[in-house]
């Protein structure tokens, strides 16, 4: 093999900045904030950084301005490690759930419903028939192209997984109690189609229309029932078909055994961005059981030949920071698996907003260098 | 025909708040503990008000099914985050690092003895929590029975064990066995929460408990069969939906329920009320109360 070459990329989020969450929470600042601001600042090269800390420090910035802020140090941050694609951390979101049922019609908040432990969610109902009056990321998306001349790839949550995270007051309401299987699933299938048809969909044409050159469709439900695939695919094709654009999904922490044969039916996606690392031994190798957390799985890509992966290297719920070598054995695992190293791409698992800038500046800077570890192992 | 609530209820904006200042350094544990106290009488309250025949603690101390118990038996803690079905959420699956045992069972809830029941996860849930690393029928014998019977000196009138995952995945006679290890002191339910109960119902006529959970958003009322042996603890409020349901659909599905013939019906959420906001959740008990009241009515 000579010249291979993997595109690096992140999945979506990135933490917010203390000083973007204290600024829309209404808080005060502290020293420690205005610090952060300073020291990320330079450290990414942030250019007119210092308007920020001032603007902060005096208080003087819409909260408009602070999300730019946001978005332009998430940029900076995705684009000093050395990634080949970025977005901007989805700053100017507020987690991708939300982000979607607050903006379509068709839903209301119903109240805070826990995660696990002490963590919670907000949950919406849909009442109507979902609906948008445009598309929803186009500003948000035109503002990262003007601020990277990198290729951007913007992640949009799915319709599958809007519907599964949300209460059901009109599709399946009426005739629910005692009712068949198959009465259940059609009305879960309307839904997603509405919202696929009527909310994503848009978003993506005008994605598309505006110069996206990729759309990651997230549906990290996918599989949550098993027998529901196939609304998935459904979700997807119709949200992108035809779109000019490049198109992938992400799905993590999920029996990514139940995704085939349904994933088959996909049209156009370039690969799916899945979590492997979470499963895998930090320990180096590339034999077999050197890699528990890719063999299994990757055996069903191999099988089925379609699509390309979205090879997850980095664990996202933990500070560990993996070497430039375990990127590097967990990559040349997966093209000895595939034998094919055009199906393969680098990401982490997942979004990293649960890590520390700290600690994503580490982990990623790693996932890049380790990256090339394998090109030059490969080349 | 009972009416009740089992499971875990969810928390008030109040402790939702108090438990993030926990984790934020903001508010002290004796501060959480004395907001579950008031969740805990309020909700005793909301139970009342309805009409339910027997009044659940509403497990607001407890994170999942297994942690308390398995942070308390020896041999047992609790593990990364698992997903819990389709539900979005996630529990702590069960490490065992030893034989487990658990010497010194939960205390009952502050409630009037005969007039309360408990929750507890079914052994299978708990095996399969444990990804199987210890079977069914040793966690009921010496984790599971112990709870039991502590519960039932209590003053526990029904106990119900919590089983998501056989209408799910089988395991129908894995269960029945270790069921067999529990103590009969005090008369136990099985549920099967968000599940198609349909093929696992006849061989659960079998098992010995007193009566079976059907939730039946999930199950075709047909699943049902006829002079079914068991008491059917009816799964008429979905716990995963913010929908209201109407007392009087509960109250006509119930009766075609009863044309049935089963050893009995009793009216009850299909799984943990945790899974709707807590507003929703005390307009849901309020309606089950006027469901089982319209039946008696009826009668």
């Amino acid at each position: 093999m000579s010249g291979v070459r993997f595109l690096t990329r992140e999945i979506g989020s990135l933490g917010k900045p203390s000083w973007r969450v204290k600024a829309f929470a209404g808080r005060p600042l502290d020293d420690a904030d205005l610090d952060a601001a300073e020291g990320w600042g330079k450290k990414l090269e942030v250019a007119d950084h210092e308007q920020l800390v001032e603007g902060l420090r005096a208080d003087s910035l819409s909260l408009a301005h602070v999300d730019d802020w946001a978005a332009l140090y998430a940029i900076r941050l995705l684009e000093q490690v050395g990634l080949d694609v970025v977005y901007d951390g989805e700053q100017k979101r507020t987690e991708m759930y939300d982000h979607v049922a607050a903006f379509a019609g068709g839903f209301e908040t119903r109240g805070i419903v826990r995660s696990f432990d002490n963590k919670y969610y907000a949950k919406a109902a849909v009442v109507e028939a979902p609906s948008a009056e445009g598309p929803q990321d186009v500003e948000e998306f035109e503002f990262v192209r003007a601020h990277t001349d990198r290729t951007v790839k913007v992640p949009l949550t799915g319709a599958y997984t809007i519907e599964d995270w949300s209460y059901d007051e009109h599709y399946g309401h009426e005739g629910g109690l005692g009712a068949s299987a198959e009465h259940r699933y059609e009305a879960r299938r309307r839904f997603v189609h509405d919202v696929a048809a009527n909310v994503i969909r848009p978003n993506v044409e005008g994605l598309a229309a505006a110069g996206a050159e990729w759309i990651q469709i997230d549906e990290p439900a996918a599989t949550t029932k098993p027998n529901e695939v196939p609304l998935v695919v459904e979700g997807f094709n119709e949200a992108t078909r035809g779109v000019k654009a490049k198109k992938s999904m992400h799905i993590c922490f999920s029996d990514y055994s139940a995704l085939w044969p349904a994933v088959l039916e996909l049209e156009d996606c370039l690969e799916l961005q899945l979590e492997f690392a979470n499963r895998d031994s930090r320990e180096l190798g590339t034999r077999h059981e050197d890699r528990p957390g890719y063999a299994e799985t990757l055996a069903l890509f191999k099988e089925h030949g379609y699509p390309g992966v979205g090879l997850g290297v980095l664990d996202i719920h933990s500070d560990f920071i993996e070497t430039a070598e375990l990127v590097r054995d967990r990559i040349l695992y997966a093209v000895e698996v595939l034998g094919d190293p055009g199906r393969i791409q680098v990401n982490p698992d997942c979004g990293l907003r649960t890590r520390s800038w700290e600690i994503v500046y580490e982990k990623l800077a790693n996932m890049v260098q380790g990256t090339r570890l394998a090109e030059d192992a490969l080349s | 025909m009972r009416a009740f609530a089992a499971g875990i209820y969810p928390r008030s904006e109040a402790l939702v708040q108090a438990t993030r200042d926990l984790d934020r350094g903001r508010a002290s544990a004796q501060a959480v503990a004395e907001q579950v106290e008031r969740d805990f009488r309020e909700l005793v309250s909301v139970q009342e008000s309805a009409g339910l025949s027997l009044l659940g603690d509403g497990m607001l101390a407890w994170q999942d099914h297994f942690r308390p118990l398995a942070e308390s038996a020896d041999g047992l803690d609790a593990r990364p985050l698992t997903r819990f079905l389709d539900t979005n959420t996630f529990y702590r699956a069960v490490l065992v690092d030893g034989e487990p045992w658990l010497s010194k069972p939960l205390p009952a809830p502050d409630l009037l003895r005969g007039e309360w029941l408990g929750t507890l996860p079914s052994p299978l849930a708990f095996s399969r929590a444990a990804q199987g690393a210890v079977g069914a029928q040793a966690l009921a014998a010496r984790v599971l029975a112990p709870q039991v019977d502590a519960w039932g000196e209590a003053g526990a009138a029904l106990i119900v064990l919590s089983e998501p995952f056989v209408a799910r995945e089988g395991g129908a006679d894995e269960l029945i066995a270790a069921l067999r290890e529990l103590p009969t002191s005090v008369p136990l339910g099985v549920q099967l929460p968000f599940g198609d109960a349909a093929s696992v119902l006849p061989a659960l006529a079998e098992a010995p408990v007193s009566a079976i959970g059907v939730d039946f958003y999930s199950t075709s009322l047909d699943a049902v069969p006829q002079s079914y042996p068991k008491e059917i603890l009816a799964g008429v409020l979905d716990a995963r939906s913010s929908a209201l349901e109407s007392p009087d659909e509960i109250a006509r599905f119930t009766q075609e329920l009863l044309a049935r013939e089963p050893a009995g019906v009793a009216l009850t959420p299909n799984g943990d009320l945790q899974f709707v906001p807590e507003p929703i959740a005390r307009e849901k008990l309020a309606r089950l109360g006027r469901a089982r009241t319209a039946l008696a009515e009826a009668a």
